[in-house]
């Protein structure tokens, strides 16, 4: 292979992986920025859009788990790809509402502490309760018909065609959210609110309302994580909190609250991740022939730290606004 | 911050308040009438005369001025350390009703020291770390890589683990540190997975990989007492095996290490950052160093109850360097009471009680798959309504149980 077609290859991959961490960062920074919440349990809705799509989805066996007693242990609509890819959304965008209301909206006046042990504790809850219901062993979640397979490409020759899908999926996303913040009213007043809350409402403006809203677009946008990211990789009630921490990395490096930032990051992530996995280190000479895919987890976040002690505040956070 | 938590506590005061005043506003003997069953269930000595109540007041006195005093503590600490197996596996009621074991008893210990630590920094000082896995985990990987490379004797591997666990929690600390609030929280959470990934692949040479690491020996304390066996006469049936005595002799010097340093003019700033940082640091405090020294202590138990684990089970697993074991000692801690001295004693015996034996199908068969939705649950639910957690309600049972003496 040649230098150019490797390369090309990295930055795929790397874009692909990069891609899930971004729709989860997006929405964990939008929520740290305006509501100052720390949403531990943001992995708890990355984990009920995963399940919820292979419910919708297909029909999948969960013989392990508790519904299987009660002779429901085949469960799943079977509506296909495209209907999940759609519905679970706004399920998600609805689970984060009802969130906002009743774990969230308590818990404001409270310290950071308090909020992210609560929400801590309330991700192990969902996680047992899905590990309960559907068992606790990993289940295969099947690419869209309509885009499994490779497609050949220049360059880069055959390349898995869902793993383009996730790609283009999340760059309309990223679009949609960016314009959402940078050229509506509600954007307006989201990132009026991100500055000074108190001066907006002050202004006349009824800030709760948006608010609501951007709880449940961050929640989505975990769903919609959920459901294109599940057919790349092992699906069990763990996966949830397993992708909290890199997603939480993700906003620390693009600076908190901001929609550029966890772009930025989430790619830088993905991209040295699938490096370390292809790279290998060959000087012939020597003997030496070492491949780095095993350093590939610790390289995020060796990139982490090393951002974060060059530029503590995040590539594009303001040094004001972290208290 | 601490003001809110403050103002929580007042609010649950004062609704439990209003109905004292009404009882003592009505007749005392509706009053009786109320609470006969619960002053009862504290020891039915209130019922005598007059005379009667004065003994219970001035006992009650010298028991209230001698209670946080440093030899009460640890007094009380030492007598139930030698209780504590005997009642749990031994005795003829209680350990049939709680199931328990002697193996059990000492994981308990490791986990409350790992436990009371962690308080130092989440209930003194006012940090939320979800790394300390990475320390704890340390401390257990560098005491069984000694122990199969170095030496056998198990205080000189308990010094290797916390010397190691340590140095890490400086750098870590130092790394940490440089952001306060979530930052702090999400940071030590990173570098601890970072320090799982290292040892799962990268350098699993040395920690075994996925498979943990196997090949530790333990030898005899002192190259005379084997840690198996039990101890002579009544001390075995006290304490049981020399394991037990000596990771309950880490646990009491480590309760009275803790008594002393959050007692001395040091541990006061701890607390001081908690209430109102930017106080403390108007006063010339130099916040950030005393943080790092909170991060550091906490470090040195945690690394102190890894390297009891490994030489508790004799193998380190993987896992007690995945976030997950972070989150255990944060729920142990916070379920038990942040900031007081004994809670998360509680909170790690109450957490492994039902990961090893609720799990096991007791009290009800049908519970055993709901042990973890049962503890996060009520994990939950203190989070919520107890910040002081279950020695925070004891502390409040016990104020209540005084104010309604007092009134007699």
């Amino acid at each position: 292979m040649s230098l150019l077609t490797e390369t090309a290859r990295v930055l795929l991959n790397g874009l692909q992986t990069g891609a899930i961490y971004v729709l989860l960062a997006m929405g964990l920074s939008i929520i740290l920025g305006t509501l100052k919440f720390v949403n531990f349990a943001h992995g708890a809705l990355y984990l009920l859009g995963l399940y919820a799509g292979i419910l919708i989805s297909q029909s999948t066996d969960f013989s392990q788990g508790q519904l299987a007693e009660y002779g429901l242990g085949t469960l799943g609509l079977d509506w296909g790809f495209l209907a999940a890819l759609l519905l679970v959304p706004f399920i998600v965008f609805v689970l984060g509402i009802a969130m906002e209301r009743f774990v969230a909206r308590p818990f404001y006046d409270r310290p950071d502490t308090d909020q992210i042990l609560f929400t801590f504790g309330l991700a192990i809850v969902v996680q047992q309760v899905v590990r309960i219901l559907f068992g606790g062993n990993s289940v295969n979640f099947t690419q869209p018909g309509w885009a499994s397979g490779a497609v050949a490409l220049p360059l880069v020759g055959g390349f898995p065609q869902w793993r383009l899908w996730v790609i283009g999926i999340t760059t309309l996303l990223v679009a949609i959210v960016y314009a959402l913040i940078e050229f509506t009213d509600f954007g307006l007043v989201v990132r009026a609110g991100t500055q000074d809350a108190e001066m907006v409402q002050l202004l006349g403006i009824r800030i709760t309302r948006p608010y609501i809203a951007v709880f449940g677009i961050g929640a989505a946008l975990a769903g919609v994580a959920g459901v294109v990211g599940g057919p790349l990789s092992v699906v069990n009630p763990t996966v949830g909190t397993d992708i909290l921490v890199p997603a939480f990395i993700t906003v620390v490096i693009g600076g908190l609250g901001s929609v550029r930032g966890a772009v930025v990051g989430g790619l830088l992530l993905g991209i040295t991740e699938s490096f370390l996995i292809q790279w290998s280190l060959v000087i012939p000479s020597l003997g030496i022939d070492y491949g780095f895919a095993p350093w590939s987890q610790v390289g995020i976040y060796a990139i982490a730290a090393i951002i974060l002690l060059v530029r503590p505040q995040g590539l594009f956070g303001s040094e004001v606004d972290v208290s | 911050m601490y003001a809110e938590r403050r103002g929580c506590i007042h609010v649950s005061d004062e609704s439990a308040n209003p109905a004292d005043t009404t009882e003592t506003a009505t007749t005392v003997d509706t009053a009786d009438a109320a609470d006969t069953t619960e002053t009862e269930a504290d020891g039915g000595e209130t019922l005598g005369g007059a005379s009667g109540a004065s003994t219970v007041a001035s006992l009650q006195a010298r028991w209230e001025s001698a209670r946080d005093r440093e030899l009460t503590v640890i007094g009380l600490t030492i007598v139930g350390v030698s209780l504590f197996p005997y009642l749990f596996a031994r005795a003829p009621v209680v350990s049939d009703l709680l199931q328990g074991y002697q193996e059990l008893a000492s994981l308990m210990l490791v986990w409350g020291i790992f436990a009371i630590g962690f308080d130092i920094l989440l209930g003194r000082t006012g940090l939320l770390s979800f790394g300390h896995a990475a320390l704890w985990g340390t401390g257990a990987y560098a005491a069984g890589w000694a122990s199969a490379n170095i030496t056998t004797f198990p205080l000189l591997l308990v010094a290797i683990g916390v010397t190691t666990a340590v140095v890490l929690s400086v750098v870590l600390g130092w790394l940490s540190l440089r952001r306060g609030g979530i930052y702090f929280a999400i940071l030590t959470l990173a570098f601890a997975q970072m320090i799982y990934y290292m040892a799962s692949a990268p350098l699993s040479f040395i920690t075994g990989g996925d498979n943990g690491l196997t090949g530790v020996e333990i030898g005899s304390l002192l190259g005379v007492f084997d840690l198996g066996t039990e101890l002579p006469s009544v001390a075995g049936t006290l304490l049981g095996t020399w394991r037990y005595a000596f990771i309950g002799a880490f646990l009491v010097v480590s309760v009275a290490a803790i008594y002393r340093i959050l007692n001395s003019p040091y541990g006061i700033v701890f607390r001081a950052i908690r209430e109102n940082e930017q106080r403390a640091e108007f006063v010339g405090f130099n916040v950030w160093r005393y943080k790092l020294a909170a991060f550091v202590l906490s470090g040195t138990f945690a690394g102190l109850a890894g390297a009891l684990f490994t030489i508790h089970g004799e193998y380190v697993p993987l896992s007690s360097l995945y976030w997950q074991t972070s989150g255990e000692v944060v729920i142990m801690t916070v379920l038990g009471g942040v900031g007081s001295l004994l809670g998360p004693l509680f909170g790690a015996g109450i957490y492994l009680w039902v990961e090893y034996i609720v799990s096991g199908g007791y009290p009800f068969d049908w519970i055993a798959p709901y042990w973890l939705l049962v503890l996060g649950s009520v994990f939950v639910t203190v989070v919520v309504l107890f910040p002081e957690g279950i020695w925070g309600l004891i502390g409040d049972l016990r104020t209540r149980v005084a104010t309604r003496l007092e009134e007699r």
